[in-house]
């Protein structure tokens, strides 16, 4: 490990234009990934840029996570430290979360609530608007000093469903941003997106964030043998692939798990409630949404450099559930579908052992079905992956 | 959780049979001997490793929850069966410490113990995988004891994903 951080110093001094050039004579088609753009750390520097602060909408929170008026969560855009807070107008705002004076970091509660947020170091005071109420000492502040230039930094904010997004320079509206997969996002979210918060899993995989979501939403059934031996069928999905972001969402009626007796306890992967919608959601950039059997999940990246991203896995109910569903939904989320689930374990060790190889100069190869057309997309091709890199390389400046 | 300290009123050979199954326990995941895991629950167990951070917030989810002897038994299965080819392997070192032990009734005694879990893949420098603490019910019969329930509180998030538990 201490290796590789030397070489990201050396290699982070290299300037983004001459790490793009020399990788763009590889990266000529979005079927074809030189495995250096999920190693190089000046590509990674320049994704913070233009993807974690440029014109994506990242899926940050759900109002569950915020359950009054006045609560806040706290959490990372890719390395930019973000405070989420719903006023008392109800109105959800997002905001650098460091202290416009010297810089500190404002609040370090993961979740609480609060009207206020006072900077600890000199004890200036910002609301949950995220305006500057005041400090110690304002007599001596300098004499161009206007409130309104140290209120807290803020990004865009909507929400579908009840599942709260931010950017920080949007170019279009949400609705707009999700296109065709906004109606499997209100699947998942049981349409009115009443939802009411489980708890979390959390995991941190070897593996570049983009290697992480390339491999999470997203493969054919032949990875996890726990689908095949619970005799699982997807069935006929219904594919949606948003062009251009490159967005991937697939539908499909849950069929009920047949007793072959490979468990000792059934129960288990029984589907208790009467919503058979099975959904999978990606969204560009990083983010996962699934609805199986009686779990609703989503997951919140924040890359940790290069090569290590961390994963939030939120588990949630519904306000209308009984407490024994609700028992039942806490157990197969506990079990079925986290890091350390039975269907989808070997989702990590995927991540991670495609990112040891990425430094060996070679390419990442996408093969099945990426000829077809976007709207022609079948549930096991890869062209839910193409669609994505191929705005990616844009984004990225890599079509030149 | 409260290191309440009642060891006075449990009786030695309690004591010495809560002690060996401890150690039962930690060796068989150690040496990722599963049908010995199995073995060290009573036929009536819950087993369930979650995070402080869920326990502090009363939040119910968990990375494991195996309510039944059923439960456990799928769990080995799909440790043995189902994963051995994909997923990463890992040696772990679990080293426990013995906090407290109170008798709740004639047959049942509250342990508490502090763990760390030491990993090794390959053969790679070992590190941290999590720590944390037991909280567990203990049933004695005679100069046997068997798990009724064993909850596991980690402090964090894993340094890997678990692949067994812990
Ligand atoms: S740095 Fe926050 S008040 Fe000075
Ligand atoms: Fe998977």
């Amino acid at each position: 490990m201490k290796g590789q951080c030397d070489m990201a110093t050396t290699a982070g001094m290299e300037e983004y234009e001459t790490v793009r050039a020399r990788i763009a004579g590889q990266f000529t088609t979005e079927k074809d990934i030189p495995k250096a753009i999920f190693s190089d750390p000046a590509i990674y520097r320049e994704e913070l840029k233009r993807i974690f602060r440029g014109h994506y909408w990242h899926m940050v929170a759900h109002r569950a996570e915020l359950p009054e008026a006045n609560s806040f969560k706290t959490f990372w855009l890719g390395e930019t430290p973000v405070l989420l807070t719903r006023g008392e107008d109800e109105t959800l705002r997002a905001f650098v979360n460091t202290c416009t004076h010297r810089g500190t970091l404002l609040e370090q509660r993961a979740t609480g609530c609060s009207k206020e947020f006072e900077c600890p170091y000199h004890r200036w005071l910002f609301s949950n608007k995220g305006n500057f109420i005041g400090g110690p000492g304002r007599r001596d502040f300098r004499s161009d000093f206007v409130a309104e230039d140290y209120a807290l930094r803020e990004f865009q904010v909507d929400e579908i469903a009840g599942l709260i997004f931010c950017s920080a320079a949007p170019q279009v509206g949400l609705e707009e941003w999700l296109g065709q997969c906004a109606g499997h996002v209100r699947d998942v979210m049981l349409d009115d997106g009443r939802l009411t918060l489980l708890g979390y899993q959390n995991a941190i995989f070897n593996a570049n964030w983009k290697t992480y979501f390339d491999n999470d939403f997203y493969h054919a059934p032949l990875l996890h043998m726990g689908f095949r031996l619970l005799s699982w069928h997807g069935g006929q999905g219904e594919v949606r692939v948003e062009e251009p972001v490159g967005h991937f969402s697939v539908g499909y009626e849950s069929s009920p798990y047949e007793d072959n007796g490979f468990l000792a306890d059934p129960s288990l992967v029984e589907m208790k409630g009467t919503d058979a919608r099975a959904r999978v959601v990606a969204l560009r950039p990083a983010y996962v949404l699934t609805k199986h059997l009686d779990t609703i999940s989503v997951r919140f990246v924040r890359p940790l450099g290069v090569d290590r991203t961390q994963v939030t896995y939120a588990f949630f109910g519904h306000e209308s559930d009984s407490p024994e569903y609700q028992a039942h939904r806490v157990r197969q989320a506990s079990n079925l579908l986290g890091p350390s689930g039975m269907i989808t374990i070997e989702d990590a060790a995927v991540f991670n052992r495609q990112q040891m190889t990425s430094r060996d100069g070679g390419m990442s190869r996408f093969v099945v079905g990426v000829d077809r057309p976007a709207a022609e997309a079948r549930q096991n091709d890869e062209n839910g992956n193409t669609a994505g890199w191929a705005y990616y390389r844009e984004v990225m400046g890599f079509d030149r | 959780m409260t290191a309440d300290i009642h060891m006075r009123a449990v009786s030695a050979e309690a004591m010495s049979a809560i002690d060996g199954l401890m150690g039962n326990y930690v060796a068989a995941l150690d040496w990722q001997d599963w049908n010995g895991w199995l073995g060290s629950f009573a036929d009536s167990c819950h087993y369930s490793v979650t995070s402080r951070q869920n326990a502090e917030s009363n939040l119910p989810l968990c990375y494991m929850i195996d309510d039944c002897r059923a439960r456990i038994e799928d769990r080995v299965k799909f440790i043995t069966e189902v994963w051995a080819s994909t997923i990463e392997p890992y040696r772990t070192r679990h080293v426990t410490q013995r906090l407290s032990v109170s008798r709740m009734d004639d047959r049942n005694y509250r342990v508490l113990s502090n763990v760390v879990v030491m990993f090794t893949q390959n053969n790679d420098p070992s590190g941290v995988l999590v720590t944390g603490y037991y909280d567990d019910v203990v049933t004695v019969d005679g100069g046997t004891a068997l798990f009724a329930s064993k909850t596991v509180y980690i402090d964090g998030t894993p340094t890997r994903y678990l692949a067994y538990p812990l």
